[in-house]
């Protein structure tokens, strides 16, 4: 009888559990559709109340036509292939550089500490401060947003992969040791495995951290991207289309998030998410 | 297990494809290619050749798309497709890589390059006048002594406007750091102006018009009262494209001295023709060209040694220039069209003209 009851009991909960979820992927659709309604609503009257003059703010409704503009005279999807061009260029070349010299600095203790403050030196200069150069050495085009991009991003990754590296704890190594592990099988088959999903959540930052360089970059430098589109906006006394862009730009960085996320779900790397 | 990473990745590869098709759409190569005749798609398809000119969207080069409309849709050998860029630094850039060989400039900046060595020089003139000295629509400042200990913008400190503002104060009996000077990029003048944040700035056109159709600011100078004639910017070409292609250049010259003529009088048709060129409001450009002819001029567009020279002493008083340069090395006249006929646009041919 006891058995019966506690199954009784496991089996309602199980069911409070899945009720609880259902109504949790329903919240999650619709709050944040209210919030952005709210946010709409608080901007229409903004402006419909003249709060902000209006060459201060632009209007929903003109932003709505700038959207439908831009995207008809074909330069917003130019603007948008440009821009993730270069993010994708500039994030990969600093990934294939940086994730094996964060492995090899995590592991070799005498070029770590060689090395560290160069790398700590280099992560806090403002991608930003390499504009000039980046135009001097690369001039105008895709070059010089790629070169910042990686400049941006290639530090702190390295970073991470080294310290991720350097906290695997020493039974892992031990372990390798019994199995006879050296050299390019003892980082594909221990190390790598044990710091991927730092990793990954490391390549989701640098992603951040590039979109977020490529519209600042953009500004200079360049003919075409969403940071450029804004800036021209800028320069056209358009505001609405500089807001147009700025929603394009978080979109499509939340989009492209989202779709990063999913890496840490594979069942492979799922363990370092779930301590 | 594997199925899920591999399926992640095949994603990512084939939208990083996708990106790089849209980015470099080598249809467009194959398509040219066997077309490699014909440079242009416009009325005229006799250009044999092509050249690329910079500019920013100011009144001050209007004369720039207005060269590449009329070189699509009328007569001429050359094709010229003009750039746009968004401040001075980048066409600076672009020209000593020599991915532009000719671009439209602020007259001192040129100075200066060709003093630090960029080989460019002044081919022509691109405007006359067309930048006023703006402030608050309610301040009570009448002269420019009542902006004494105020700020003012202006676009750069390589800008005729500096070097003009200069020379007023000292007409006026001030000192030189009388008036507070910040460097703002033009588009932030006008709701700088109205946030109160400076109280004055000296630019080219339509951010002076922008503050007058906003009702936020009025016009205190403009730059003919100062300095009749006042040029800001000018035509600037590298000697390699005036070696190598002389043709190329005469062309270019006389597209810009025929297109000057016809916007100087075909105003409005100009403001209509330009606006998508500088995605810019239609209305703020034919409030400037049209609510006062005097305002920017398109004609008399030739380099006079005494417009250079007033503006290098000045520079050089004021610190920013080094030497004096020898006109003839920093302008070649040998371009300039003797008569001038304005261009040949049809008025019916500017997209949205009935």
């Amino acid at each position: 009888m006891a058995s019966f009851n506690a199954e009784e009991t496991l089996a309602s909960v199980k069911k409070k559990q899945a009720a609880t979820y259902k109504g949790n992927r329903w919240r999650v659709f619709v709050l944040p559709v209210i919030v952005f309604f709210i946010i709409i609503l608080i901007w229409y009257c903004l402006v419909h109340f003249n709060i902000f003059p209006s060459y201060a703010m632009p209007s929903p409704g003109a932003v709505v036509k700038s959207f439908r503009e831009d995207i008809m005279s074909g330069n917003l999807l130019n603007d948008m292939v440009a821009s993730l061009w270069r993010v994708a260029v500039g994030f990969i070349l600093s990934a294939v550089l940086g994730i094996p010299v964060g492995l090899w600095l995590g592991q070799h203790i005498t070029a770590r500490q060689a090395f560290l403050p160069l790398l700590n030196f280099a992560r806090f200069l403002s991608p930003l401060a390499w504009i000039p150069f980046a135009i001097l050495w690369f001039h105008i085009g895709d070059k010089p947003a790629v070169f910042l991009i990686f400049m941006a991003t290639f530090f702190p990754l390295a970073l991470a992969v080294m310290s991720a590296v350097a906290t695997i704890p020493a039974i892992y190594f031990r372990v390798a040791k019994d199995y006879n592990y050296k050299g390019f099988e003892l980082i594909t088959k221990v190390t790598f495995p044990a710091v991927l999903p730092q990793i990954i959540t490391a390549l989701r930052v640098s992603y951040g951290i590039s979109w977020i360089v490529i519209v600042a970059a953009e500004m200079v430098g360049c003919q075409d991207g969403l940071g450029y589109g804004i800036w021209e906006a800028r320069n056209g006394l358009r505001l609405d289309s500089a807001a147009c862009y700025m929603i394009v730009i978080g979109l499509l960085g939340m989009g492209i998030d989202r779709f990063l996320l999913q890496f840490s779900k594979i069942p492979k790397v799922r363990w370092g998410y779930e301590r | 297990m594997k199925s899920k990473a591999t399926r992640l990745i095949v994603i990512a590869v084939l939208a990083i494809i996708c990106i790089a098709l849209l980015r470099f759409r080598p249809w467009n190569y194959v398509a040219t290619g066997s077309s490699a005749d014909i440079i242009h798609e416009g009325g005229n398809k006799k250009a044999t050749r092509e050249l690329t000119i910079g500019f920013l969207p100011v009144t001050c080069h209007l004369t720039c798309p207005v060269t590449d409309f009329a070189s699509k849709n009328t007569q001429t050998s050359t094709n010229f497709n003009s750039r746009l860029f968004s401040d001075f630094p980048t066409v600076v850039s672009a020209m000593e890589a020599k991915q532009i060989q000719a671009s439209f400039m602020i007259v001192p900046l040129a100075i200066k390059l060709r003093e630090q060595g960029v080989p460019v020089k002044i081919c022509y003139l691109g405007h006359r006048d067309g930048s006023e000295i703006v402030v608050a629509k309610k301040s009570s400042v009448r002269t420019l002594r009542d902006l004494k200990g105020k700020k003012v913008a202006l676009p750069s400190f390589f800008s005729n406007q500096n070097f003009v503002i200069n020379k007023l104060m000292e007409d006026y009996g001030m000192k030189p750091d009388d008036i507070t000077f910040i460097i703002l990029p033009p588009p932030d003048m006008p709701t700088s102006l109205a946030a109160g944040a400076i109280d004055a700035y000296f630019v080219g056109e339509p951010f002076c018009a922008k503050a007058e159709l906003d009702g936020t600011g009025r016009i205190l100078y403009y730059s003919r009262d100062i300095w009749p004639n006042f040029i800001s910017c000018a035509l600037v070409v590298h000697e390699d494209l005036i070696k190598s292609n002389p043709d190329v250049v005469k062309d270019l010259v006389n597209g810009i001295a025929a297109s000057g003529l016809w916007a100087e009088t075909h105003r409005a048709e100009a403001a209509k023709l330009v606006a998508p060129y500088f995605h810019q409001d239609e209305k703020v450009l034919n409030y400037v060209l049209t609510s006062y002819p005097e305002r920017v001029k398109y004609v008399g567009l030739n380099p006079t040694d005494e417009d250079l020279k007033g503006i290098e002493e000045m520079g050089i008083k004021l610190g920013y220039l080094k030497k004096q340069i020898p006109i003839d090395e920093l302008v070649d006249r040998s371009f300039i069209p003797k008569t001038i006929t304005p261009a040949a646009i049809s008025v019916a041919a500017i997209p949205g003209s009935q």
